[in-house]
C-alpha cells in the first residue's frame, strides 16, 4: 500500500526539484501576499476551455454530466470536492479524468489507517552531503491531490490536509512551502462501510466546497460503458486538454464575475435561514457562504455569463451547503436529509426581497412582528 | 389617449413604430384616419340609439338638436384627437364643445355672440332645467318635447358621446362602452311599451359594432404590430361570434321563465321588431293590471244605480296589429259644458250626475261615465269628441281634477233591444269598417257561436255568454307566457285557441266578432266599478252621495255595441270582471254582481298605480300614494345610473389592472434609467402570468419562473419555442435579469434593448445600443410590445374561462385586494395585541411597584 509513495516518486520523476522553491516566511505579512493572478480570459476562450474539458470527461464516464460540470465548477472556483458514494459508481475515475484533461500535476493519496500526516504535507530530511536539511515534499505538492477514502485516515493525517487545502501552503519544522496553482483536493468516500473509518471532522468538511454523489448511471451509459470501457481503459485515451496557466487565467476569469446586492442578499438570507431553521443543529457557517458564492461565480461563468443569476446560487447551493449542515434529532427521525432541508429552505426564501409577498398570517415572519416576550415577574 | 396613440402609430405604418411610449406628448405626426372614423363609429351608436326615443318623446322635431349636438360633440372630440393631445385634453375640449353646442341651440339669445355662456344663460338653464323636470314628473309619454327635456336629453347625449368615447378608445374598452349606449337604450326599454323598437335597436346595434370594429381595425394586433388584425378569419369569427349571440338571445328566452312583474313587465323577450309578439300600447293596460304596487286612485261620488264603469277612451280601429285609439284631431271640438253624440235614442233617459276627483292620476283622457252630456269644474282647455265621447286635454291633463260628469243613457231592457233589429244609420263607418285578413278561426267562432240567431241582440248575447262561459278562464300570466299579451287580431287567434286572458282580449274578441257578425262596435277603455270607500260626498241638489274608488287594477276594457235607436251599448264578456248590466243578463248568463273578485284576490290590497289611459298614452305619470318617486322617467333614469354603476364595479378590476399596466409600461417607455423600466416590465410579466394562472412564487428565480411560463400550463409550444410569445418571455427575463443582477457598468442605456433573441446567453455580448428594428413580429422592440406579444400568446393558448377571468377578474389585482385588505384586519389585530401587552405590562409593573413600596 504505498500508493502514496508511487505519487510522490510520479511528482519527481516530473523533475520538479523543490530544493528552488521559494520558501515562503510565516510570517503575517507574507501570509497576506496574493499571488499574482494571471490575466483573465475572454469569454470565447474561457467557453471553448470549459467545452474542451467537459467533453474530455464525458467521453469517459457516461452520463454524468451534471457531476463533470459540478467539479469543474469547484475547481474554477478554487475549491475542494468531496465524492461520496457508493464503491464503483466512478468517484475515483472522475477525479483521475477530470486531472488527466488538464495538463498540471496530479498525486493520488491512499488514504489508510497507518498514513502519516508526513506522508501528505513532505518531510524535511537531514542530506549529509551538504549537511543540511533538504525539504521532501510529500504528496499534496501537485495541482491536483486525489484523495482516495480520505475517512480511513486517522484524524491526525486528515487534518493535515486542513491547512494546505484552505490556505494553499504546507509548513514544515517552521518553513511554510506555497502549493503550486491552480490547486484542488479531490477526495473520495464511502459512506457504506463506515466500519474502522474516522468520519471527517466538521471543521474539514466545511473545507471542501462541495460534496456531490455520483449515483447510479441510468441503463444506457451503463450498457455503453459495458460496450466501450471492456478492453482498454478510457481513461488512457484522455489527453490534456487545457494547460495549468489555462485553468489559473480561467480561474481569474471566475473571480471576475459580477455580483449583485440582490444575490448577495439571497445568499445570505440562505445562510441565516439554515441557521434559523428549527430542523437544524448546525447550520451554515458565513465561510460556506463565501464557498457558494465563489461556486455560483464559477457557474456563471462556465454559463457564460458575467454576472450572478440566483439560478446560479440555487444550482450549488445543494452541494455546496448539504454536506456542512447537521441535521436535528428530531428532522432525522422525520426522515429529513440535509438535501431536503436545503431544498425547503430554497423554496421558503425569496429571491428578491420586494418582489416577495409579505408573510401570510402564521408564517415564520411573525415572530419579527411581535414584541419580545414578557420578562420574568417574580 | 394613451393607448389609443400608441395603437394609432401602429396604424400609421413601420415608420412610427419607434415612436415613444405611452402618455407621451403628442409627437408632430397625425394620427390617421383613426379620430375621425372613432367619432363618426360614436356618433352614429349615440344618435341611432336616440331614435329608440321616439315614443318617449313625440314626433320626431326633438331628433334635430339632439343630433346636432351629438355630431358636434362627436367631431370635437376628433378634432382634438387628431391633434393628438392628451386624453384629459381630448374629453375636456369634447365637454366644451357640448357647452357650446347647447348654448347655441338653447339660448342664443342669452348668450354672449350666441354661442358663449353667460350668466343670463345660467338663469334660462334654471328655467329650462325646471320645465324639465315638471314633464319628468307630470307628463306621461310621450311627452311633448319641449325646449326642456330635449335640452336635458341633449346634455345627457352629448355626455354618453365623451362616455363611449372614453371607454372605447384611450380606455380601449370598446365593449364596455356599450354600457354607455344601454344606458341610453334603458329609457325607451322602461318607458314605451314597445319597448326600444327596431330603429333605436338598429341604430344602437350598428354604431356599437362600428365602435367595435373601428377600434380593432385600427389596433393592428398590439402583440405583433403586423398587420394581422384585418384578415377574412377574423370577419368570419365576428359573423359566427355575432350569430351565436343572436341565436342564444333568441333561444333562451324560450328556456328561462321570463319576469311580467317589476320594471320590465313585457318580459325578457328581446323583441326589436316591436308588435310581432304582441308589444303595442295597450299592452300597459296588462301592465298596470299586472303591478302590484303603484298610484293612481281615482274617487268618484254619484248617484246611478249601478256603480258605472268610468270610460277614458275607445278603440275602434281593428286593422293591423297595432291597435290604438283614434284621436281624430280634426273633428274634436272645445268645451265640455254642451256634448252630443247626435244620435237620436229611442228610449226613456236615465241621467246620473258622478262627481270625480282624479287627485295624482295623470293622462290626457278624462275618465267619465258613459255618455256624458255635460262635464262641468274642470281646470284648462278641453275637447270632445263626437263620434266616441271621449274627453281629451288640449294643454293640461287629468291630474288633480275635480269635477261634474252629467251622464244621459236609455233605460234598455232585453226587449227594448231586442226589438232594435234594424241596420245601424248614421254613424262613422270606421265602427263598420271589417278589418282585413281576419285569422279563420276568429271567424269561424264569431259564425259557429251566433249560429241561428237572428238579431243583433240575440248575436251579441250568445258572444258574451260563449266567452262568459266555462271554456274561457280569466288570466293575467298566460298571454306574456303564450306571447299574446296585448291586442291585435293576431293575438286574437292565440286567445280565442288558448282561451285564456284578461279583459284586453275578451272585449276585443266580442268586438271584432261582433262587427263581423255585422253589428258596430269598438272597444271602451277605463276603469270597471269601484269599490265603495265608505264615505259621501254631498253635490249641490243631489245631498249624500256614495263615493267609490279605482286604481290601476281596476282598469279594464269592454265591448260597446251599437244598436239603432238606442246607441252604443256596453257589454260585460270578461269572466268574473265589472258588472254585467241588467239588459244584458240573460236567462242564463252567470249575474254579474260581483266587482273584480277576481283582481281582489289577485292583487295585494295596497293602493296600486293609475289605470293608464289607453292607446296613446300608455304610461300614465304618477301620482296618488308614492308621490313623485314612481314615475318611469325617474325610475329609468335611476337604472340607468345604476348599470353604470353595477358595470363600472363589474369592470373595476379590469380598468385597474389596465391602469396598473398603463402607468408601468408607460413609465418603462419613458426615458428614465433603463434598469428600472426592465424591473417595471418585469413586474408586468409577472402579474401577467398571474392572470393567466402562472402565479409567481416569490422563492422563485426569473428563469425558473419564466421556463415554467413558457412550459406547457401557459405558453405550452403550439408554434414551437421560437414562437414570438416564448421569444419575448425569454427577452424580457433577459433584460430583467441583467438589469436586476448584472454589472451596473453593463446594462445597455436604452430601455428597449433591439436585440430580443433569445439566444445562449452572451456573457460579454456587446451591449445593444440603437440597433435597427428586427423587423415585424419578431420579439422586440418596446416593453409594451413584448409585453402585449406575450399577453397574445397567453390567451390564444388558454381557456375561455382563463382568457375571461384575466380580463375581468385579474388574480394580479384581486389579490392585490385581498391583501390590502387583509393587511388592514392585520394592522388592528397587530395593534390591538400591542395594546393588550402593553396594558399587561403596565400593570404587572404597577403591582410590582405597589409590592415593594409595601414591603418597604
Amino acid at each position: 500500500m504505498d500508493y502514496h509513495r508511487t505519487s510522490v516518486d510520479e511528482v519527481f520523476r516530473r523533475g520538479q526539484d523543490f530544493t528552488d522553491r521559494p520558501a515562503v516566511e510565516k510570517s503575517a505579512a507574507a501570509l497576506r501576499t496574493v499571488p499574482q493572478l494571471p490575466a483573465a480570459m475572454d469569454a470565447q476562450a474561457f467557453h471553448g476551455a470549459s467545452e474542451r474539458i467537459l467533453t474530455a470527461i464525458n467521453t469517459v464516464i457516461d452520463g454524468k454530466a451534471e457531476a463533470a460540470r459540478l467539479a469543474l465548477t469547484v475547481l474554477l472556483a478554487q475549491g475542494h470536492l468531496l465524492l461520496e458514494d457508493v464503491p464503483g459508481v466512478g468517484k475515483t475515475l472522475l477525479a483521475k479524468t477530470l486531472a488527466r484533461s488538464i495538463d498540471c500535476t496530479v498525486s493520488r493519496i491512499q488514504f489508510t489507517p497507518d498514513l502519516l500526516p508526513s506522508d501528505v504535507t513532505g518531510v524535511s530530511i537531514y542530506d549529509q552531503a551538504s549537511r543540511t536539511f533538504q525539504f521532501r515534499p510529500g504528496a499534496v505538492f501537485a495541482n491536483i491531490v486525489i484523495g482516495d477514502e480520505i475517512n480511513r485516515a486517522s484524524a491526525k493525517t486528515q487534518s493535515a490536509l486542513l491547512e494546505c487545502m484552505e490556505e494553499h501552503q504546507v509548513t514544515v519544522d517552521g518553513k511554510s512551502y506555497r502549493l503550486d496553482e491552480p490547486f484542488m483536493v479531490v477526495a473520495t468516500q464511502n459512506p457504506i462501510e463506515m466500519e474502522g473509518t474516522y468520519p471527517l471532522p466538521e471543521a474539514q468538511r466545511d473545507r471542501f466546497m462541495a460534496r456531490i454523489s455520483m449515483g447510479y448511471p441510468d441503463k444506457e451509459s451503463e450498457m455503453e460503458m459495458l460496450e466501450t470501457h471492456q478492453a482498454t481503459s478510457p481513461l488512457t485515451r484522455v489527453t490534456a486538454v487545457v494547460t495549468a496557466a489555462e485553468v489559473a487565467s480561467m480561474i481569474a476569469t471566475v473571480q471576475q464575475v459580477y455580483v449583485s446586492k440582490p444575490i448577495k442578499d439571497y445568499t445570505v438570507s440562505l445562510g441565516r435561514a439554515t441557521r434559523e431553521s428549527g430542523m437544524l443543529r448546525l447550520g451554515a457557517s458565513p465561510r460556506s457562504m463565501l464557498q457558494l458564492l465563489r461556486a455560483a461565480k464559477a457557474t456563471a461563468a462556465l454559463a457564460g455569463r458575467d454576472f450572478v443569476l440566483p439560478d446560479d446560487v440555487v444550482s450549488v447551493a445543494e452541494a455546496v451547503l448539504a454536506h456542512r449542515i447537521i441535521l436535528d434529532r428530531k428532522a432525522v427521525s422525520t426522515g429529513e436529509t440535509p438535501q431536503s432541508v436545503i431544498r425547503s429552505v430554497l423554496a421558503r426564501i425569496p429571491v428578491s426581497p420586494e418582489a416577495a409577498a409579505p408573510p401570510p398570517a402564521g408564517r415564520a415572519g411573525r415572530g419579527m412582528v411581535e414584541p419580545p416576550p414578557l420578562p420574568n415577574r417574580r | 389617449m394613451t393607448l389609443s396613440a400608441q395603437r394609432s402609430t401602429g396604424a400609421s405604418g413601420p415608420g412610427t413604430r419607434d415612436r415613444p411610449g405611452p402618455g407621451l406628448p403628442p409627437s408632430y405626426e397625425g394620427a390617421g384616419a383613426q379620430p375621425w372614423a372613432a367619432g363618426l363609429a360614436v356618433a352614429v351608436a349615440v344618435a341611432g340609439a336616440a331614435l329608440g326615443l321616439n315614443g318617449v318623446l313625440r314626433g320626431w322635431a326633438w331628433y334635430s338638436p339632439v343630433f346636432t349636438t351629438v355630431i358636434a360633440v362627436a367631431f370635437a372630440l376628433a378634432a382634438l384627437r387628431a391633434l393628438r393631445l392628451r386624453t384629459v385634453v381630448v374629453a375636456a375640449g369634447g365637454g366644451a364643445a357640448l357647452i357650446l353646442v347647447l348654448t347655441f341651440t338653447f339660448f342664443r339669445r342669452h348668450s354672449m355672440a350666441g354661442f358663449i355662456p353667460s350668466p343670463d344663460t345660467m338663469d334660462q338653464l334654471g328655467k329650462f332645467l325646471r320645465r324639465a323636470s315638471e314633464t319628468v314628473l307630470a307628463e306621461s309619454s310621450p311627452v311633448a318635447p319641449n325646449a326642456g327635456i330635449v335640452m336635458v336629453i341633449c346634455a345627457v347625449l352629448g355626455l354618453m358621446v365623451i362616455l363611449v368615447d372614453v371607454l372605447a378608445f384611450p380606455l380601449a374598452l370598446p365593449a364596455t362602452s356599450g354600457l354607455g349606449i344601454v344606458a341610453i337604450l334603458v329609457v325607451p326599454a322602461i318607458i314605451k311599451p314597445q319597448s326600444v323598437g327596431i330603429l333605436g335597436f338598429a341604430g344602437a346595434a350598428v354604431g356599437y359594432l362600428l365602435v367595435l370594429g373601428c377600434s380593432q381595425w385600427f389596433s393592428p394586433d398590439p402583440r405583433t404590430r403586423a398587420d394581422t388584425a384585418r384578415n377574412p378569419g377574423q370577419f368570419r369569427r365576428a359573423a359566427l361570434t355575432g350569430a351565436v349571440a343572436l341565436g342564444l338571445t333568441l333561444l333562451l328566452p324560450l328556456a328561462i321563465p321570463g319576469f311580467d312583474k317589476g320594471t320590465f313587465p313585457q318580459g325578457s323577450r328581446l323583441n326589436p321588431f316591436g308588435a310581432a309578439s304582441g308589444l303595442n300600447p295597450m299592452i300597459s293596460l296588462g301592465n298596470s293590471l299586472r303591478s302590484s304596487a303603484g298610484t293612481g286612485r281615482i274617487t268618484y261620488a254619484t248617484n246611478a244605480p249601478t256603480t258605472p264603469y268610468l270610460r277614458s277612451v275607445t278603440v275602434d280601429s281593428f286593422e293591423g296589429d297595432l291597435w290604438g285609439p283614434d284621436d281624430r284631431q280634426s273633428t274634436r271640438r272645445l268645451g265640455t259644458g254642451r256634448m252630443d253624440s247626435g244620435l237620436e235614442l229611442a228610449a226613456t233617459e236615465l241621467r246620473v250626475v258622478t262627481a270625480v276627483d282624479t287627485g295624482q292620476f295623470t293622462s290626457p283622457y278624462l275618465p267619465a261615465p258613459y255618455a256624458p252630456e255635460a262635464v262641468n269644474g274642470l281646470t284648462g282647455r278641453w275637447s270632445w269628441d263626437p263620434a266616441t265621447l271621449s274627453v281629451k286635454g288640449v294643454d293640461t291633463n287629468s291630474r288633480d281634477q275635480q269635477y261634474v260628469v252629467l251622464s244621459v243613457t236609455p233605460r234598455l231592457t232585453p226587449e227594448l233591444l231586442a226589438q232594435s233589429s234594424a241596420p245601424a244609420q248614421g254613424i262613422p263607418d270606421q265602427f263598420t269598417r271589417q278589418p282585413d285578413n281576419v285569422p279563420e278561426i276568429v271567424r269561424k267562432t264569431a259564425d259557429s257561436v251566433t249560429a241561428g240567431d237572428a238579431t243583433p241582440y240575440a248575436k251579441a248575447m250568445a258572444l258574451q255568454q260563449y266567452l262568459r262561459s266555462g271554456e274561457f278562464g280569466y288570466s293575467l300570466q298566460s298571454p306574456v307566457q303564450g306571447g299574446y299579451d296585448g291586442n291585435g287580431l293576431s293575438v286574437l287567434a292565440d286567445f280565442l285557441t288558448q282561451k285564456s286572458g284578461y279583459c284586453i282580449h275578451f272585449a276585443s274578441a266580442m268586438a271584432v266578432m261582433a262587427r263581423l257578425e255585422g253589428i258596430p262596435s269598438r272597444i271602451a277603455v277605463g276603469y270597471a266599478p269601484g269599490r265603495p270607500t265608505g264615505a259621501t260626498v254631498s253635490i249641490a241638489g243631489q245631498g249624500p252621495l256614495p263615493e267609490f274608488e279605482v286604481d290601476s287594477r281596476d282598469a279594464h276594457a269592454w265591448p260597446e255595441l251599437y244598436f239603432q235607436g238606442l246607441g252604443w251599448v256596453a257589454f260585460e264578456p270578461t269572466p268574473s270582471r265589472g258588472l254585467v248590466p241588467a239588459y244584458a243578463t240573460g236567462p242564463s248568463t252567470s249575474g254579474g254582481a260581483s266587482t273584480n273578485e277576481f283582481n281582489d284576490g289577485l292583487i295585494p290590497k295596497e293602493k296600486t298605480t293609475p289605470a293608464p289611459a289607453p292607446g296613446a298614452v300608455p304610461v300614465p305619470l304618477p301620482g296618488g300614494a308614492a308621490g313623485a318617486a314612481g314615475s318611469p322617467l325617474v325610475t329609468a333614469l335611476y337604472t340607468a345610473v345604476a348599470l353604470l354603476l353595477l358595470g363600472l364595479l363589474g369592470a373595476s378590476p379590469r380598468l385597474a389592472r389596465r391602469g396598473r399596466r398603463r402607468r408601468r409600461l408607460g413609465s418603462a417607455g419613458r426615458d428614465g434609467p433603463a434598469a428600472r423600466a426592465a424591473v417595471l416590465a418585469w413586474a408586468e410579466l409577472r402579474d401577467l402570468a398571474a392572470d393567466y394562472g402562472v402565479a409567481p412564487r416569490s422563492s422563485e428565480t426569473p428563469r425558473h419562473f419564466a421556463e415554467r411560463l413558457r412550459g406547457p400550463a401557459a405558453l405550452g409550444e403550439p408554434d414551437g419555442t421560437d414562437a414570438p410569445g416564448h421569444r419575448a418571455v425569454a427577452s424580457l427575463t433577459e433584460d430583467f435579469e441583467r438589469h436586476e443582477y448584472g454589472r451596473p457598468a453593463a446594462v445597455p442605456a436604452t430601455a428597449a434593448r433591439p436585440d430580443g433573441g433569445a439566444g445562449p446567453d452572451g456573457g460579454a455580448r456587446p451591449d445593444g445600443g440603437a440597433r435597427p428594428d428586427g423587423g415585424a413580429g419578431s420579439a422586440t422592440g418596446s416593453a409594451a410590445a413584448r409585453i402585449a406579444l406575450v399577453q397574445a400568446a397567453l390567451a390564444a393558448n388558454a381557456t375561455p374561462w382563463a382568457r375571461f377571468r384575466a380580463a375581468w377578474l385579474p388574480p394580479s389585482v384581486l389579490s392585490a385586494w385581498r391583501r390590502s385588505a387583509g393587511s388592514a384586519v392585520r394592522a388592528v389585530s397587530d395593534t390591538a395585541k400591542r395594546t393588550r401587552r402593553g396594558a399587561a405590562d403596565s400593570w404587572l409593573r404597577i403591582r410590582d411597584a405597589v409590592r415593594r413600596v409595601r414591603r418597604s
